[in-house]
């Protein structure tokens, strides 16, 4: 994988490492990143994006403890393969926390009551 | 304190630090008890408006201005009373560099170059010649952009653990700003150096600060990590009919001309933004470094 294939979004109101974290998400869910793909050392992505080396590190490091990535010894990041089917239900539901808790406020907001959101969302999920 | 002891205090000491910095010209404060430390490889912005005490508080801390009270230390030692071997280890950019002016560029790096052990020849001679900037040119002649790029250059060659520099980019073309981001990046994350550099340009010092420190009217408001401030503070709205419920905040509140209120507020540490979030009607915005800049320092 080459740097340039990250956005950075400096003045975006989410912190750069999760804007690393969010991207590596998509590209390996979307099979852009296949299983074992390198990734570039924290160097090049520092450097290429004149970003803090803490920050990417920051991001791997999370990114390593979700199951995305895995560290192999001698040549850096590369995308996991195997799946982790160890991460539990509360694990994985633990992922959403955040996605959830802005559609709770965004109803909220709106001033919607639950009952219909539920309803669209399972619909959405295909249930 | 003997000789062992010294050391220690040396190697433990922040490498730059501010304790209760106050100063005024003529009756204004420009620095009212400044509180600052920075800690070992971390990049600190020092954001602020025009005239906020930004250069004040620099040129105080590095001991080129003698505040009226408090106290700044250098890698543990008074700022006003350096060592040579503490001064070897810094490296400051002025707003305005205009030392030395009537050599060129080459003739000022072959001087400062055997003051300095670790003086870096293959950067500079690189860096010149990638900024197109002619080494044999009196430096007086310079335009300000390459005067400053030359400064830049002269403070990063002798490879300092405590760079510190004052609105850095000024003068640079994005190009050059960008790859000066880079230098400072690599430099902190590599080699350990520790950063100090302020700016007004709020989205230079998102890529690289890794914590910030907003100053205005000679006061602190802020000093946290980079990441921490974007998901630490929101801008909480209220409509007029539940504005009187509105938090109370230091950091910025505004009416609005329909009697609805911004106020920037704080989650707590379970990421829970305050009670008054839940009001109907209310809303919570998250914020870029640059719109909570603004809400704080209007």
């Amino acid at each position: 994988m080459d740097a340039s294939l990250l956005t950075i979004q400096p003045a975006s109101a989410e912190p750069i490492y999760r804007q690393i974290v969010e991207q590596l998400r998509r590209l390996i869910a979307g099979g852009q990143l296949p299983p074992g793909e390198l990734l570039p050392s924290v160097r090049e992505v520092a450097g290429f994006h004149a970003v803090n080396p803490m920050t990417v590190s920051r991001a791997y490091s999370l990114a390593e403890s979700e199951g995305l990535l895995e560290r192999l010894r001698g040549k850096g990041m590369a995308v996991a393969t195997t799946r982790r089917t160890s991460q539990t239900q509360t694990q994985r539901m633990a992922l959403l926390e955040a996605p959830l808790a802005a559609l709770a406020r965004q109803a909220r907001e709106l001033e919607l009551p639950a009952e219909p959101v539920l309803q669209r969302l399972s619909k959405l999920m295909g249930h | 304190m003997n000789v062992t002891a010294h050391a220690v205090a040396a190697a433990t000491a922040a490498p730059l630090e501010a304790r209760g910095l106050t100063h005024r010209y003529d009756s204004k404060v420009v620095l009212d008890h400044v509180d600052l430390a920075l800690q070992p490889g971390s990049v600190l912005g020092l954001i602020g408006r025009n005239g906020a005490g930004k250069s004040t508080l620099i040129r105080a801390m590095l001991g080129l201005l003698e505040p009226q009270s408090g106290d700044a230390f250098v890698f543990g030692e008074p700022a006003l009373k350096l060592s040579d071997p503490v001064k070897e280890r810094l490296g400051y950019v002025p707003q305005q560099p205009d030392a030395l002016a009537w050599l060129t560029a080459a003739q000022m790096f072959d001087y400062l170059s055997r003051f300095y052990p670790r003086w870096d020849h293959r950067f500079v001679k690189d860096t010149l010649q990638r900024w197109k900037i002619e080494p044999d040119k009196v430096m007086a002649k310079l335009s300000p952009g390459e005067r400053q790029r030359v400064d830049l250059v002269r403070a990063l060659a002798p490879q300092p653990e405590l760079l510190v520099l004052d609105e850095p980019a000024s003068a640079l073309d994005p190009v050059a700003r960008r790859e000066l981001l880079r230098e400072i990046a690599l430099r902190a994350g590599e080699a350990g150096a520790t950063v100090l550099f302020s700016t007004h340009i709020v989205s230079d010092l998102e890529r690289v600060a890794s914590d910030i420190a907003f100053l205005h009217e000679g006061r602190l408001l802020l000093h946290c990590p980079v990441d921490e401030t974007k998901e630490r503070y929101a801008r909480l709205w209220l409509p007029a009919n539940v504005a009187a419920a509105a938090p109370t905040s230091s950091l910025g509140k505004r009416r609005h001309e329909d009697g609805s209120l911004s106020v920037i507020v704080e989650c707590d540490a379970n990421g829970a933004w305050p009670d008054a979030s839940r009001l109907p009607g209310a809303r919570i915005d998250t914020l870029g470094l640059e719109d909570l800049f603004v809400e704080i320092a209007e």
